[in-house]
């Protein structure tokens, strides 16, 4: 580990102030303790933000699910409006990490998660995300678990959240406040797909932090849940996953919001399956159909090339799941 | 058998060191330091090499040696040269074992290149971090496939296995595949050393203490008495701590470089390297039989990776092929392939485990062709005498192991046809294997002495890495000498105690368990002595033959009215002790001795996406006498637990490119957490085996790792109508 200093904010304009002096939010830690045990992130300054009132999970007047930075993987998980209006969100969250973790990590934390890459965590291996520049190799390496969309010749990294996969699904707002106050950006554009700039995974401007996370109004009810499939039962990252979200009525599908886990470089918002479903009945024959359009544009890698017949019977099944059949 | 009653042994007693344990007293390797009486520790880190095969051109440690608390940055470039004197001992292998820092060579990825020593743990993973290593790097090879093999191979053939097979009506041929696994136990390695003058105490990670003493001696150059091994607790090792490992000697090195006492701590990714691991195998069968399943020939051809500078070969992958089922002709191949790695090493069920998926998965195999039960078939090829050596078997109860599993899981219930039993989106499928393990034995000493106060202390340079000897002795020493179990004591792991084999292959019961006995007898025997012939004693003048001790009481078997107290006895006396030497020595063998088991396993596997999830597993063993029963659920438990570990999830990944273990991290190296356990239960045949060892025993901790991993793999057959051959089995293989 690298000798670093470590202050506490004790208000988002302290934090704000040493943010945009190059200083490094913590908040839970489970991510960035380890990385810089490994050497991975070197920061010269940490900015503890733990004890910043953002840790509520509330609903605003119009309706929305605000759900506040700072408010633990746990916390949230087990919040009632969490639980009843989207268990996507919950069930997202409780097949994440461990129970220890999830006491400690935040929300804001968890979508700021970096890649499980092992190379990418292995600072003797090329990493064009750690080191740019110095090559990608996970690219011909051993890639079982990386991503197939999204992808680019500079990194194939995947982005390791799942609530972040039920977050795009439900198209949910990121609350920033930085030096120039507060701003708005929505969750598709939050987090960036690798590019040629693997080392730029999020649009934050220097200093900026992130308030909360908000779920905007949906129709009701919205029918949710989230299927993760991996090698292990628990405390593991995701193969695949989907977060699935239904509304039906009079037994049509009126609105569909869907996303992928383990298969993106970014939790990856699936509109062609979305736009399939819209309009349509439940069936088994539906979900298969709108199922196979999921994988598009899938880029294998020689490791993971199951991926892309497991992310259609990933969402198939969750689409079953939540929607029932016909 | 002991005319002792038996009290303890038998008795589901809890592990008689796990209130230390849980409340952190027992004090593992790294938890060594100033309230063991080690002051002014110092912090060894070592560095390792990021290329596969090549040289070392520059090392430059200045930004280290720059650090503030280092003491010194050792490499090839200022270490001392070593003797590394010849030591046939301590389980080294043909071939030169890896002499740290004396050359410019790089064997294997994660070779050891450097190592900072700092005064604080900090300190040197920092500077550890800033030695500059550059190499002439050359393209190692990692991968056994297609890579030439070591020749001649090891070989065994009786009859003639190839005509036989061309003869056969039925043939079958198969290659399986294993990959590489490391043990991974819970402990990570770790040394403190400390020189006074010529001589090192070394408080280590280890199954064997004299092993690693004998190792120090001889790469040091200095007579064993000179080196002191202690090493109390171990936290898990699975076989992994069995040999001495270079960081041993680094830290031993470091220790007299930096004339202060050293601690050094393998991180978890360097114990992928740092130690061994169960090699990579591929395995191919040729099975030929008649059309009722009567097996008439098997061939076996078998390739495993080991390293370029030592050439390890597991003890035991042969065996099973040529005892375990009636079978006229065979023949045997077994090479090892060199590789740009570094040495594999024994891992729990050791060269049994790794023939059983083969072997356990063809028996399935020729069962499906044939429309013949697996249990059936296994039965009706069961030997009358040991086909290989031909000796008769001690005790061999297989066909009750398999009748007996097969009636208390409800083996009976299955639909014979693979892909017919759903439920909902799983499909379910039940499977059996058989487990085998020999009966090793090995000469061992105890020392037992009998205090005035009526407690015992009994001591044996063994090891406890999980299995619970200290419990298991501490019964066996309890019932001989007729104490309760909480007045003896029991010590292991030092070399100054009396000598004892390694604590691997499930030797150490038979072994230790004798001599403790042996000794204990000898004890009593004294006190005995001492009462019949003391004036002073209600026992004087009776037959030793016709006393024992119970609670601590010496009295005639016949009459529990007339004896006194070892207390009593020793205090008339002025005795502050009686002491006595235990030895075992086990005979020759007369005749072939392993412990059997049957292994049943019920999975679910989900039909689309692939999952496989065990839903049950029951096994029965012939393991001879039990003497702690609740260690051997504990024992029979987590060798299922490793059993599903090995079928399901257990994969070292190596990066052809570099020779890079690309999953070093129990993140992505993954063993099964709770929810991967299902209900399982061991079943053991009551019995001993009085052919094997004074006190019946055959061991246990290695048959149970044994055919879990076939026994899995033949229900997810029968789940799905797949045949995987592939070990592990995941998501990929079943789409």
């Amino acid at each position: 580990m690298y000798p670093f200093t470590f202050t506490k904010a004790a208000t988002a304009r302290e934090a704000i102030d040493a943010g945009r002096r190059g200083g490094r939010y913590i908040a839970g830690g489970t991510t960035l303790v380890d990385l810089m045990r490994e050497t991975v992130e070197r920061p010269e300054a940490l900015v503890d933000i733990a004890a910043l009132p953002l840790d509520e999970i509330t609903v605003t007047g119009r309706g929305a699910l605000r759900i506040g930075a700072l408010a633990r993987m746990a916390e949230t998980a087990a919040h009632p409006q969490v639980r009843t209006r989207y268990p996507v969100i919950s069930q997202a969250l409780e097949l994440s990490a461990s129970a220890q973790l999830r006491n400690m990590a935040t929300i804001g934390g968890n979508i700021m998660q970096r890649t499980r890459c092992t190379y990418f965590r292995d600072v003797s291996a090329a990493c064009n995300k750690r080191r740019p520049g110095s090559g990608c190799a996970a690219l011909q390496g051993i890639n079982r678990s990386h991503a197939i969309l999204g992808t680019s010749d500079q990194c194939v990294a995947t982005h390791p959240s799942d609530v972040a996969v039920a977050f795009a699904a439900l198209e949910a707002t990121v609350h920033l406040l930085g030096p120039d106050g507060e701003r708005t950006v929505a969750f598709a554009d939050f987090l960036l797909q690798p590019g040629s700039t693997p080392d730029r995974e999020h649009n934050l401007r220097p200093g900026e932090l992130i308030t909360a996370v908000e779920i905007p109004v949906h129709p009701r009810p919205l029918k949710s849940g989230y299927l993760k499939v991996r090698d292990r039962q628990s405390y593991e990252f995701a193969l695949t996953s989907a977060a699935v979200a239904l509304h039906l009525r009079g037994g049509v599908i009126r609105e569909a919001k869907i996303a992928a886990g383990g298969v993106g470089t970014v939790p990856w918002k699936l509109p062609a399956v979305e736009r399939h479903l819209i309009g349509q009945r439940p069936s088994d024959a539906l979900w298969a159909s709108a199922a196979a359009l999921a994988a598009d544009g899938a880029r294998p890698l020689a490791h993971n090339r199951f991926k892309v017949e497991l992310l259609k019977r990933t969402v198939e099944r969750q689409l079953r799941i939540v929607g029932g059949t016909a | 058998m002991s005319p002792q009653p038996q009290d303890a042994v038998g008795a589901p007693l809890s592990r008689v060191d796990g209130r230390l344990k849980v409340t952190g007293q027992a004090a593992y390797a790294a938890d060594h330091g100033t309230a063991h009486g080690i002051d002014g520790i110092v912090h060894a880190v070592v560095v390792t090499s990021s290329v596969g095969r090549g040289r070392i051109t520059a090392i430059d440690a200045s930004a280290a040696e720059a650090q503030s608390g280092v003491l010194k940055v050792l490499s090839h470039r200022n270490a001392p040269t070593l003797p590394y004197r010849p030591n046939p001992g301590s389980l080294n292998l043909p071939g030169e074992r890896l002499h740290v820092f004396q050359d410019d060579e790089v064997r294997f990825h994660g070779q050891p290149v450097a190592a900072v020593i700092a005064t604080t743990l900090e300190a040197a993973q920092h500077a550890a971090g800033l030695v500059r290593v550059d190499y002439d790097a050359e393209q190692p090879v990692t991968d056994l496939v297609g890579a030439p093999a070591n020749e001649p191979p090891a070989a065994y053939a009786r009859g003639d296995a190839e005509a036989a097979f061309n003869a056969a009506p039925v043939r079958l041929e198969m290659t399986y595949r294993l990959s590489r696994t490391h043990h991974n136990a819970m402990e990570l390695h770790a040394t403190v050393a400390r020189w006074s003058g010529a001589r090192v105490t070394v408080w280590e990670k280890t199954q064997w203490v004299q092993s690693t003493r004998d190792e120090l001696a001889a790469v040091f150059g200095i007579p064993a008495t000179d080196v002191r091994v202690i090493s109390p607790f171990v936290g898990g090792a699975f076989g992994n701590a069995a040999r001495c490992w270079p960081h041993t000697v680094i830290a031993a090195l470091a220790a007299r470089e930096v004339g202060r006492p050293v601690k050094l701590v393998l991180t978890r990714r360097q114990l992928y390297s740092g130690a061994g691991f169960r090699p990579a195998y591929e395995y191919k069968v040729r099975l030929g039989s008649d059309r009722e399943g009567r097996l008439a020939a098997m061939t076996h051809d078998l390739r495993a990776e080991t390293s370029r500078y030592e050439r390890f070969s597991e003890r035991g992958v042969l065996s099973p092929g040529q005892m375990l089922y009636t079978t006229p002709n065979v023949s045997q191949a077994y090479r090892t392939v060199p590789l740009d790695v570094n040495t594999p090493t024994p891992m729990r069920g050791p060269g049994y485990s790794t023939a059983a998926f083969p072997i356990e998965s063809a028996l399935d195999e020729l069962a499906h062709e044939l429309g013949i039960d697996p249990v059936q078939l296994r039965l009706r090829n069961e030997p009358e005498s040991d086909q290989a050596s031909g000796l008769p078997f001690s005790t061999r109860r297989l066909r009750e192991c398999l009748n007996t599993g097969a009636r208390e899981f409800g083996w009976n219930r299955r639909d014979p046809k693979p892909g017919r039993t759903r439920d909902g989106d799983w499909l379910l499928g039940t499977g059996v294997a058989t487990a085998v393990y020999d009966t090793l034995r090995a000469p061992a000493q105890a020392r037992a002495r009998l205090n005035a106060d009526g407690t015992a202390l009994v001591e044996s340079a063994t090891s406890d890495m999980g299995p619970g000897t200290y419990t298991s002795m501490t019964q066996i020493a309890a019932d001989a000498l007729g104490l309760p179990v909480r007045q003896v004591t029991f010590r292991l792991g030092d070399t100054i105690m009396p000598p004892a084999p390694v604590h691997g292959g499930s030797l150490t019961m038979a072994s230790i368990g004798s001599t403790v006995q042996d000794g204990c007898d000898k004890l009593r025997l004294q006190a005995i002595q001492l009462a019949v012939d003391d004036e002073k004693s209600p026992l004087h003048g009776a037959a030793p033959e016709d006393v024992v001790v119970r609670d601590g009481r010496l009295h005639l078997k016949d009459d529990s009215g007339r004896g006194e107290t070892y207390r009593q006895l020793l205090t008339r006396n002025n005795r502050t002790h009686l002491e006595a030497d235990g030895a075992y020595t086990p005979a020759r063998p007369q005749a072939s001795m392993y412990a059997y088991g049957a292994v049943f396993a019920e999975v679910a596997v989900d039909r689309r996406l692939g999952l496989v999830r065990v839903r049950r597993m029951l096994a029965v063993y012939d393991a001879g006498r039990i003497i702690s029963p609740k260690l051997a659920d504990s024992q029979a438990i987590g060798g299922m637990v490793g059993g599903i570990s090995a079928a399901l999830l257990e994969h070292t990944l190596t990066d052809p490119r570099d020779g890079r273990i690309a999953n070093a991290n129990l993140a992505d190296y993954l063993v099964p957490v709770n929810a991967d356990v299902p209900q399982l239960k061991a079943i053991y045949l009551d019995g001993r085996d009085e052919v094997a060892d004074p006190i019946g025993v055959k061991g246990l901790g290695e048959v149970v790792l044994v055919g879990v991993a076939p026994a899995i793999a033949n229900a997810v057959f029968h789940a799905t109508g797949r045949r995987v051959r592939e070990l592990p089995i995941t998501i990929d293989a079943l789409l």
